[in-house]
């Protein structure tokens, strides 16, 4: 076993030797004059353990030495694979409604907060699918149209008193403006190019947000947004309807969770639609695409200004949730954030990008001791997904097959 | 398909821990809000380490009849107001009783509407913007002094002091420094000053060159340096020390932090700045400092009004007996004693006054300089 | 000199060689130039490592801002320690020399290290996956930084070069004259560097064709690996430089340098030295004189702009591009 993995063992060294040279002068040198190796190795030898025990795992998996537990495990998922096709779908999706809905009750206010935030990501992550999962194109300043569509839900209710509903549809549309904005003189550059511009708008949209006093109060942000107001049907001395304030967090958790199956639902029509295949020929080769007929330029504009619709409708939710809106909620980090769950999950796949944002939202939640390192575990997955599995934990489907796979 | 919703039952049992929110023995909680990362974060560290040793004093004198013991829940705000309110709603998850912070005026207003609603008591130890007490929120108390107090008292000390006549002022247009900034600009419009430029620059800036030379042409009198913190705050000074800027600096409150002439080093001499006055020779203030700083290190700005606010919130719910925010309300407008950095008595609207005195920087210490009453400090 | 009312000994002291007129537009302009163009040169050391890189593999490196952070860091933790020992002040110009050494060395090795774990296996990928993995590694390295330096300033040692030249009102620090000509002793090198020997013809053949240099047995995958060294060389230089103008470094400072930088780079033309130095000085002229005639606030927009406005109307920059285009 070890004969086999000779390269990979001297990688390792190598790399670990090289790790040892790299947090020396960091943790090292002492302003003081004297240099130290305790910490480093300290800090060394919990990476080099950690790093191993992976190691160790990854050689034993694919030297098959961990029959004598794989096995079990294989045969009982089976088994549950097996009893799970015995009940229809439909039993199965309604079991995950009932449970989804009636979670409030059962989390209690913590467990709802997270639930709403993860709901917030799902939206995020399915409208950035549609620009960089079906469309093939890197957008690194999409946190910007959700801010646009905060910050249109904040103006218009703080300055003229719009209701959230009246809003909404407001946000959708002045985030797609916003997108077809960016997206016009962007369109046509490389890949790489393409990447660094929308950071560049995006940075743009926050500075802009950051600076116009009059419009925006700047770094202030704003206050005093009225939440989402619905009218419910009330039945004492007849028919009458009352409106209240969706002020409560459970009450709340209704909305998100709407939303979040509107973008979920929305985006799966588009990816089996005519919309989304032309965005798969485009994301797999755009020459072709365009000989082929298909109007990049006009389609690629449709899946930036989609994706930016639905981020604007994720905006007016999270303004109406938070009362109030800053430009700090929308910087590249949360981007990159967004990026990141979306990478994870499976570009493309909407139960990957579903299971993404959970890893990333809700995991840290639980592992509250290491909020330090949180940034750094998102770095390193990014890093470590596209160097393992560039397709994601659960991939995308593709829409038909390929002429290779039906001869194989 | 099945295999897709089997996956995604399976990513939802992640979420079950949540379902467990277990509830603890009898605590009493009491939260804190400061910038604990940051370039804010040394002030904030202090504000959390105040607030710690006020209830350890607390626990030491007999604790908080009826609960087993005080627990103390320090959030980060980062001095960002996105991250203020969800501390403020991670604060009222956790059920506490009170909360000592935030530290920047824009942090603390949006977390105080976030935590009236919840009926929580807020103590803010650093935040002097008007609009922090002048909103009406009932429960929302300010230990430190006002903006509406230490801009005039600024504009007397240009006036009087330095004989000033011309002004550039600088602010980074955040609540606190905007709002003072106007405040002097408006004060010294009114004693006669000509305010030559009030100039803007983005919080985090590092390049501040060509504002400097734009002080530099206008060469006015005094440069006010509104900004949100000591480091900014040093890395203009720095700036303007090497550009040959000469105006005399002056700066307000956020800049009282010893670091400040750790960065800025010989550029931080001789500047002045405005800063509530604490007497450091009571015994209350003595007592404080031989407990703080062998645990905590030096005091700077803003632990004495942290160890305050707690202390007078820990003694209004022990006078009340109850975690009622009505009646501990009514405990805390009681409140008349001297406590380490000032005397606490409230005010109706939740302030407990202010006394702004300009200190100047000698040597790596600030040195009470200049009283509005009396002028010179000798 | 007239005394003005506070021109009391223990209120103010002025230096001697005050005149107090205002500074006249000529000299406004003059100082904002000499801003701009320390500003611009910093820009343009970031920007070669942009512009090699990509000029010999096709990748933004977004992690090289980290490489600028990291030089900083580096410069700060070196200074620190020879003050510590006590050589400071006896010989500050061989300490800070040793400093820049440690620095850039440091960066090197960081920077072929990263080559080698996050893009050298993702070369047969798409550009999307290597992007990624530059935009991972980017948040890996500045959060690494952050977990080991601290979330505060790292304070650079400020005793170094304190004295300027005063023209009339116009000034000019020593730590402007050093930043300045180092900067240029440093592009001059490059050039000499890339232009002048063997290995750097090496380096612009793999630049221009990768399979053909490879024919002739010019080794890609250390010609890379240099050209990943020597930009991340020049960053650590450009990131002590900055830590000792604005005072302090910050484990998130690479960030918003790096973007400007690669605009800077793409200005010139991707792939092109001199272009990328050029584009440095422009994208640092702009944006001091932005700020210093058109608005302070918005002096991140113009290299934004800038960015946007040259990939739309002429996406070869200013000198045109150089790179390996046989690449399909």
């Amino acid at each position: 076993m070890i004969q086999e993995f000779k390269k990979v063992w001297k990688q390792y060294t190598i790399g670990m030797v090289w790790l040892l040279g790299l947090l020396w002068p960091m943790l090292g040198i002492h302003a003081d004059g004297t240099l130290t190796f305790q910490k480093t190795l300290t800090v060394w030898g919990y990476i080099l353990a950690g790093t191993f025990v992976c190691f160790m795992i990854y050689i034993m998996k694919s030297g098959s030495s961990f029959k004598f537990i794989a096995d079990p495990i294989s045969r009982a998922a089976n088994g549950v694979k097996s009893a799970s096709t015995a009940l229809p779908t439909w039993v199965w999706i309604t079991v995950v409604m009932v449970l989804v809905l009636i979670y409030p009750q059962l989390a209690g206010r913590y467990g709802t907060d997270v639930a709403i935030t993860v709901l917030f990501y799902i939206c995020l992550g399915l409208g950035l699918n549609v620009v960089v999962g079906l469309a093939g194109m890197l957008d690194l300043g999409y946190i910007a149209f959700y801010g646009v569509g905060a910050y249109t839900y904040a103006i218009l209710n703080t300055t003229y008193g719009l209701a959230f509903w009246v809003c909404l549809p407001v946000s959708a549309l002045t985030a797609c403006i916003a997108g077809c904005i960016v997206g016009y003189p962007t369109l046509r550059m490389r890949g790489d190019y393409l990447a660094i511009v929308t950071l560049g708008f995006g940075e743009i949209i926050r500075i802009i947000l950051n600076n116009w006093m009059t419009l925006t109060n700047g770094p202030n942000g704003i206050l005093g947004i009225k939440p989402i107001g619905i009218f419910l049907p009330m039945f004492e001395n007849g028919f009458t309807f009352e409106h209240i304030w969706v002020k409560k967090l459970q009450f709340f958790y209704y909305f998100a969770l709407g939303l979040a199956i509107v973008t979920a639902i929305g985006v799966h029509r588009l990816n089996f639609s005519r919309v989304g295949r032309a965005w798969e020929s485009i994301r797999e080769d755009e020459t072709a695409a365009e000989l082929m007929g298909v109007n990049t330029f006009i389609y690629k504009l449709l899946a930036y200004a989609m994706g930016a619709v639905f981020a604007g409708m994720a905006g007016a939710f999270f303004a109406a949730r938070m009362k109030f809106v800053s430009p700090e909620s929308f910087t590249f980090l949360e981007s990159a954030m967004v990026l990141c769950m979306v990478v994870l999950g499976g570009m493309g796949s909407i139960p990957g990008i579903i299971l993404g944002v959970i890893a990333l939202v809700a995991l840290p939640e639980i592992f509250r001791e290491l909020e330090s390192y949180r940034m750094l575990v998102f770095g390193a997955t990014m890093i470590i997904m596209m160097l393992f599995r560039p397709s994601g934990l659960i991939p995308a489907k593709r829409v038909g097959t390929r002429s290779e796979e039906k001869e194989g | 398909m099945r295999r897709r919703v089997l996956s995604i039952m399976i990513m939802g049992l992640i979420l079950v821990p949540f379902l467990f929110s277990a509830v603890a023995a009898k605590t009493l909680k009491i939260g804190s809000m400061s910038p604990l990362t940051g370039p804010y974060a040394s002030d904030g560290t202090d504000i959390k380490n105040g607030t710690r040793a006020a209830i350890e004093v607390f626990e030491e004198a007999g604790g908080m009849p009826g609960y087993d013991k005080i627990e103390f829940f320090p959030q980060d705000t980062a001095c960002d107001p996105r991250q203020a309110v969800s501390s403020a709603n991670k604060l009222i998850n956790l059920e506490v009783v009170g909360v000592i912070g935030a530290y920047c005026s824009s942090s603390t207003i949006p977390s105080s509407e976030t935590l009236a609603e919840e009926d929580i008591i807020m103590i803010t130890p650093a935040s002097t913007n008007e609009k922090v007490t002048d909103r009406g929120l009932p429960y929302m108390f300010r230990m430190c002094g006002r903006d509406d107090d230490q801009a005039p008292a600024a504009a007397k000390f240009l006036k009087e002091s330095l004989g000033a006549k011309t002004i550039f002022i600088v602010d980074d247009k955040t609540t606190y420094s905007q709002g003072l900034a106007d405040g002097v600009k408006k004060a010294s419009i009114a004693l006669g000053m000509e305010v030559v430029a009030h100039e803007h620059v983005n919080q985090g800036d590092k390049d501040f060159s060509a504002i400097l030379t734009m002080a530099k042409r206008a060469n006015a009198d005094v440069f006010y340096m509104s900004l949100q913190g000591y480091s900014p705050a040093a890395m203009m000074t720095l700036q303007a020390k090497r550009l040959g800027m000469d105006s005399q600096i002056v700066t307000q409150d956020a800049v009282f932090q010893p670091k400040y002439m750790d960065v800025a080093k010989e550029a931080s001499q001789g500047v002045f700045l405005t800063y509530g006055f604490t007497d450091q020779t009571t015994p209350q203030y003595k007592a404080f400092e031989a407990r703080y700083v062998p645990k905590y290190g030096k005091i700077a700005a803003y632990a004495t009004y942290a160890y305050d606010s707690a202390t007078a919130l820990l003694y209004a719910i022990k006078a009340a007996g109850s975690t009622d925010p009505k009646m501990i309300k009514a405990e805390l407008m009681k409140l008349d004693f001297q406590g380490v950095a000032k005397h606490i008595k409230f005010r109706a609207n939740g302030d407990s006054g202010s006394s702004y005195i300009a200190y100047k920087v000698v040597g790596d210490k600030f040195v009470p300089y200049w009283e509005p009453v009396n002028g010179l400090i000798k | 000199m007239r005394l003005l009312p506070w021109h009391k000994p223990h209120l103010l002291v002025r230096p001697n060689n005050l005149k107090l007129r205002k500074l006249n537009t000529m000299e406004y302009f003059i100082q904002q130039l000499i801003n701009g163009l320390t500003l611009g040169g910093m820009y343009a050391l970031i920007a070669l490592g942009y512009t090699m890189v990509y000029g010999v593999i096709q990748l933004i490196n977004f992690a090289h801002g980290e490489f600028f952070a990291a030089g900083g860091y580096v410069g700060a933790i070196a200074l620190a320690y020879f003050a510590g020992i006590g050589y400071m002040d006896s010989h500050p110009i061989i300490c800070l020399t040793a400093s820049f050494m440690i620095a850039m060395a440091y960066c090197a090795y960081l920077a072929v290290g990263v080559e080698k774990i996050a893009y050298k296996p993702l070369r047969k990928n798409s550009r999307l996956a290597a992007l990624l993995s530059a935009l991972g590694m980017s948040i890996f390295l500045s959060n690494g930084m952050m977990l080991t330096q601290g979330v505060y300033d790292k304070v650079y040692p400020g005793e170094l070069f304190q004295g300027r030249f005063d023209f009339g009102m116009v000034t000019i620090s020593y730590l402007q004259i050093m930043i300045v000509s180092l900067t240029a002793c440093l592009l001059v090198g490059l050039n000499l560097l890339v232009f002048k020997t063997k290995i750097g013809m090496a380096m612009r053949a793999t630049a221009q064709d990768k399979t053909m240099s490879a024919l002739v047995a010019i080794g890609s995958n250390k010609i890379i690996s240099l050209t990943f060294a020597i930009g991340a060389g020049l960053a650590a230089a450009a990131g002590i430089m900055y830590g000792l103008y604005y005072g302090s470094v910050k484990y998130d400072m690479g960030f918003v340098p790096g973007i400007k930088a690669f605009a800077a780079a793409v200005l010139g033309g991707i792939g092109n030295i001199t272009g990328a130095m050029i584009g440095g000085l422009i994208i640092g002229m702009v944006e001091i004189f932005g700020a210093g005639y058109i608005s302070s606030e918005y002096k991140d927009v113009f290299a934004f702009i800038i960015l946007i406005g040259v990939l739309y109307f002429k996406p070869n920059g200013i000198m045109g591009e150089n790179i390996d285009d046989t690449r399909v």
